[in-house]
């Protein structure tokens, strides 16, 4: 199981695209930095195929004003939580 | 400790095109210090970084190398698994048969099982 | 665990420094050891040594230098990367006739080499891109 890291938002950038056509169907997704957009509830269909493994960083979240706008299907984590996600994971890939 | 042949493959993925920015010769200057050092090495060129093989490519206006050269030598470097996103290409109207080297296909479908089989994956 | 970082994104351009900066301690709190972290594109910038940014903002390239004081992390950049971008240790400049140096230790000036063998010595390498 790898774990894929998404910084850029899908309503800009394609590069969401890469990352779920780089996803397998255990891997994870943890969206960070302007990623974090990603989890809100109007742009999270982009990320339909991944429900359940897709996670959002709440340091992130929350210094953006998010935090509480996030759609219930995202897993909010902090950067304790990214650290855990990363041990978990054989691989951490980032696209960006 | 001996390493099992996984423990040195590298996955290196190529997501931008020449001169617009540096990411393509840093990616491609990794490739090659990892096959130097023994490393068995695959390039995936993605999405924009399917331009990296357009055959006409030139030098910039100021003399910029560019990274065709680069690309020549790959095989000198022992680099022979070239792989390119079949998506990338279809999205830029352009088939294999343009390239100016010998790649391979893939599909998003299997794409991720090459991510899943290196054991290093490094994307610039 | 041992882990090591990729940062390829320059300070105050981009949040990249910041998100490596923040994963840094907290590998370090979940009790893994951080061997190294690697500048290379526009990360290389990381090393500059004369940044001086406003005393309200945090200051990057001394928060990467305690954290290799602190914890023992070597602090690696891509040599070819950083001359390119005007980045030079002691020797580099007197190898190249420059007047100043911008790059002190414990950041140190290397191959890419040493970018591979982390990715192979390590448990985990973490990318932060811009």
């Amino acid at each position: 199981m790898l774990l894929h890291v998404v910084n850029r938002s899908p309503a800009t950038s394609r590069v969401y695209q890469q990352a779920l056509s780089g996803m397998s169907s255990e891997d994870r997704l943890l969206l960070i930095e302007d990623g974090v957009q990603g989890a809100l509830p109007q742009l999270v269909r982009y990320y339909a195929e991944v429900e359940g493994r897709l996670f959002a960083l709440k340091e992130d979240l929350e210094s953006r004003g998010l935090l509480g706008r996030c759609d219930a299907s995202v897993q909010v984590v902090d950067v304790d939580g990214f650290v855990e996600l990363t041990e978990e994971a054989e691989r951490t890939v980032s696209w960006y | 400790m001996q390493e099992s042949p996984d423990d040195s493959d590298l996955l290196v993925i190529l997501r931008h095109g020449p001169h617009g920015s540096s990411w393509l010769r840093e990616g491609l200057d990794a490739a090659l210090v990892a096959a130097a050092f023994g490393r068995c090495v695959s390039l995936l060129f993605m999405g924009e970084g399917v331009t990296a093989l357009m055959p006409e490519q030139q030098v910039g206006p100021l003399g910029q190398k560019g990274t065709a050269a680069t690309l020549e030598m790959l095989e000198m470097y022992d680099i022979e698994t070239l792989l390119v996103d079949e998506q990338g290409l279809s999205d830029l109207g352009l088939s294999r048969d343009d390239l100016m080297l010998e790649v391979e296909c893939v599909s998003s479908e299997v794409l991720a099982s090459f991510l899943s089989e290196h054991r290093l994956v490094l994307t610039f | 665990m041992r882990y090591a970082i990729l940062l390829m994104g320059a300070p105050y351009s981009h949040q990249a420094s910041h998100s490596a900066l923040r994963f840094a301690h907290a590998v370090l709190a979940r009790g893994h050891h951080l061997e190294a972290v690697f500048f290379y594109h526009d990360g290389v910038y990381n090393a500059a040594r004369l940044a001086a940014p406003p005393q309200d903002e945090p200051h990057l390239v001394d928060a990467w230098m305690a954290i290799a004081s602190e914890h023992r992390v070597a602090l690696q950049v891509c040599i070819a990367a950083a001359l390119r971008r005007g980045l030079l240790d002691e020797r580099e400049a007197a190898r190249h006739g420059k007047d100043g140096v911008s790059v002190e230790p414990p950041f140190e000036l290397t191959g890419l080499g040493q970018l591979i063998d982390l990715g192979t010595r390590c448990d985990r390498l973490i990318t932060f891109g811009p």
